[in-house]
């Protein structure tokens, strides 16, 4: 773990490019601010590609449901990035409830810091800046590369991401990529790339059961909220992004095996195939079935975790 | 049809004994057929006023975006010129925030403003910045005029030391970085300002320097030779509007002229170079004057002025203010505090909108000085309590040649580069580098179309 400039530990910053589409991004979402709540990671930016702006509202509705305690000033509340494109894509209708949601007075039900697209972030220029705020960052890409790419092209970013990006996660839910983008990627990102594959987080299935009891800490809670309404109830929803995010905080928790380093061929309609060997620099992520309970029993742990008060770095006693 | 008339060069000045002297746009300038900025036709000003230690921001951002309405307070002093300004809201300089390297905002909020790049934290020489926005195209036009750009501060200037927590002077001090590693010191003494412009190189012929000075001959006496000559050429419009320039050059010199005379009796409470005009008021008109005469004249295209250096402590008794401006930024809530850095604000942009006025009011060919600029307001802090780095404050006046259609307040996406903003700038002249510090793409929304 890197030094801070105070002299306390500083958490890895993790830099989530998601369309907040699916439930499994939303899980994805609440186990990174678990990680954060355990710092073991910190979010470092989120950029919302490939959905409009009601996922960019969930996505700060769900960062300062886990901000406990005063704000410290206005530099806390994380900007999130989105895309300034007219006309913006549709969102899924599983984030509505969420931003939707009102008290008995009528109020939101979840404090937010965006209501309009100004109040978002250029996509380009919060990824870059995740890492930049970052000693060592980890970057997961769960929504189309487009913005993740063209971040490529900033003065002196390859430099940055070569320097402090360990490993950069991209995920496949079987959602079409942006192939141009994504090709760039694979053929410039100057650090480790990983594969989550489609059938990993289709193996790795949360327990629609767990929803109910491991959230029932929270009155209200706006990934549940989302969870709930992305289909009817009960459903066990794939864990694409979770996984992903999973592995890129803790590369060495074992749930996790990993393939000869391969290549990612990408078809012009966006859609990814892994193949190993070749020398190519991809990894893929496997799960073995015996793991499979364990992983989502800590997948559930970790994403039903209540908020924690953040500590200031202090320095080591002397 | 045939054209015979052979247009005045651009560039024509007036030569004399150790002096020459530039020349306003004159109608004899332009050929029968010639529109292009590199050909003759009126160019594209570029300009930048740096106001140090950020902006109470509660009383400078308009309610509402689109039209300008009734401008919030600070910026009250711009409504008779709303409608030649933008107010542009969200606009970052990302690298002067603490990122990992922590205090010294002061130091980075200035050098990372026009750069754009990381800076280098050292307070030895071995400095390391990036070329600042006015010297890109310093860099690709400067050869155009006599002087490439120009750097006026209206603040003595350091160039070495830790200035603010491991950061050299050289980074609070300059604007306007030439090279990575080559600041260019703002000119802060109205007359080395004045013999910049006006005299035959950087400063005169020292020889020449001496004889006028103990003759006490006004620099336009020593260029009347090449003037009758030049004026036997012109028609009548010409002749009026070369007479009404070189009235505008006396004037200044005799200003600079009373000013070392008074600053050398009134003591100014404060350390300045001598010959500095010891009210803020008259020093900011004065630099600013010879500003505008050098666009006017086309001595140079593209000039940097720094209102304070980052940090500045500067007081200002002229409006009752007698404690520094930064110990006043750092108010922490403090109602007293806080009007008294309003009214520093607010006088800033009182004089800013002084200079907008004279440069609407001095004609070029059918068009005006301020139409044909693009000229920024701003600071690389927005909160000087808490040291933010975005959402800075940013006004654009001028139209750059019909470029730009000011009179709106225009809200951006929260972290865009202010890079954008001068990527833009230097694009309307013709300079296209492929990176302009951390600008992400141009700045959508300020033109006409």
């Amino acid at each position: 773990m890197p030094q801070n400039p105070f002299g306390g530990k500083q958490p890895i910053g993790v830099i989530y490019n998601t369309s907040m589409n699916r439930p499994d991004a939303a899980l994805a979402l609440a186990g990174l601010y678990g990680f954060e709540g355990k710092r073991e990671s910190r979010m470092g930016s989120i950029c919302v590609v490939g959905a409009g702006l009601n996922a960019a509202i969930f996505c700060d509705v769900v960062g300062r449901f886990y901000m406990v305690g005063p704000l410290r000033n206005a530099n806390s509340v994380l900007p999130v990035g989105l895309p300034a494109v007219d006309p913006p894509p549709p969102d899924s209708p599983m984030v509505l409830p969420a931003v939707e949601r009102k008290t008995e007075k009528g109020e939101p039900q979840y404090t937010r810091s965006i209501r309009k697209l100004t109040d978002t972030a250029v996509p380009e220029a919060v990824l870059r800046n995740g890492v930049i705020f970052n000693a060592e960052a980890v970057v997961i890409l769960g929504a189309p590369a487009t913005y993740l790419a063209k971040s490529l092209d900033l003065l002196g970013v390859k430099d940055i991401y070569k320097e402090r990006v360990k490993r950069l996660v991209i995920v496949d839910s079987g959602a079409r990529q942006d192939a141009a983008a994504i090709r760039k990627i694979l053929a410039e990102w100057p650090t480790p790339v990983f594969y989550c594959g489609k059938e990993v987080g289709d193996a790795l299935r949360f327990p629609a059961a767990r929803i109910d009891k491991d959230f029932a800490w929270a009155e209200a809670h706006p990934v549940v909220d989302a969870y709930r309404a992305y289909q009817p109830m009960p459903y066990d929803a794939p864990t694409h992004d979770l996984a992903a995010a999973h592995f890129a905080v803790h590369p060495d928790s074992g749930f996790f095996r990993l393939s000869d380093p391969g290549s990612i061929a990408v078809g012009d309609d966006g859609a990814m195939k892994f193949t190993s060997g070749g020398g190519a620099k991809v990894r893929s992520l496997m799960v073995e079935s015996a793991q499979q309970d364990k992983i989502i029993e800590a997948f559930v742990e970790l994403a039903s975790a209540k908020p924690v008060q953040p500590q200031r770095f202090r320095k080591p006693a002397l | 049809m045939i054209v015979t008339r052979k247009a005045l060069a651009r560039r024509t000045i007036l030569k004399g004994i150790g002096a020459a002297i530039g020349l306003p746009f004159l109608d004899a300038m332009t050929p029968a057929f010639a529109d292009s900025q590199l050909s003759g036709g009126a160019p594209v000003r570029l300009a930048w006023f740096y106001a140090p230690n950020g902006i109470d921001m509660r009383h400078w951002t308009p309610s509402e975006e689109g039209p300008l309405g009734q401008l919030p307070g600070i910026l009250a002093p711009l409504e008779p010129v709303k409608k030649e300004i933008l107010v542009l809201s969200n606009l970052t300089a990302n690298w002067g925030r603490p990122l990992l390297v922590g205090a010294g905002d002061h130091g980075r909020a200035l050098a990372a403003y026009m750069t754009g790049v990381q800076v280098y934290r050292t307070a030895g020489a071995d400095l390391k910045l990036g070329v600042s926005a006015d010297q890109i195209a310093a860099n690709a036009l400067g050869h155009l005029t006599k002087l490439p750009s120009l750097e006026v501060g209206l603040e003595e200037t350091r160039q070495a030391g830790n200035c603010d927590n491991g950061y050299s002077c050289a980074y609070a001090y300059n604007v306007s970085w030439k090279t990575e590693t080559q600041p260019l010191p703002p000119i802060s003494d109205p007359r080395n300002l004045f013999e910049r412009l006006f005299g035959t190189d950087i400063v005169e012929a020292p020889a020449a320097h001496a004889r006028r000075l103990a003759m006490r001959r006004s620099i336009l006496d020593q260029v009347m030779g090449d003037t009758q000559k030049l004026q036997s050429k012109l028609g009548r419009t010409d002749r009026r509007k070369l007479d009404e320039y070189l009235t505008s050059v006396r004037e200044i010199e005799q200003q600079v002229e009373r000013a070392e005379k008074d600053g050398a009796t009134i003591d100014p409470g404060m350390e300045k170079p001598f010959g500095v005009p010891p009210e803020f008021p008259d020093y900011f008109r004065l630099m600013t004057d010879m500003m505008l005469v050098a666009f006017k004249a086309d001595i140079t295209r593209f000039s940097t002025i720094m209102i304070g250096r980052e940090g500045s402590t500067r007081a200002y008794p002229e409006i009752g203010v007698t404690d520094g401006h930064h110990p006043l930024t750092h108010h922490m809530g403090n109602m007293q505090m806080l009007d008294k850095v309003r009214q520093i604000n607010a006088l800033h942009l009182a004089l800013f909108a002084e200079f907008l006025r004279k440069m609407k009011n001095t004609k070029e060919g059918d068009s005006n000085l301020l139409d044909q600029s693009l000229i920024v307001y701003g600071s690389g802090l927005s909160d000087g309590n808490v040291h933010t780095h975005d959402q800075l404050p940013t006004i654009l006046a001028g139209r750059g040649g019909d470029f730009v259609r000011p009179g709106r307040h225009i809200v951006y996406q929260r972290e865009t580069p202010v890079a954008n903003l001068f990527a833009t700038m230097i694009e309307r002249v013709g300079v296209r580098p492929e990176h302009v510090g951390d600008a992400t793409g141009r700045l959508a929304g300020l033109s006409v179309s």
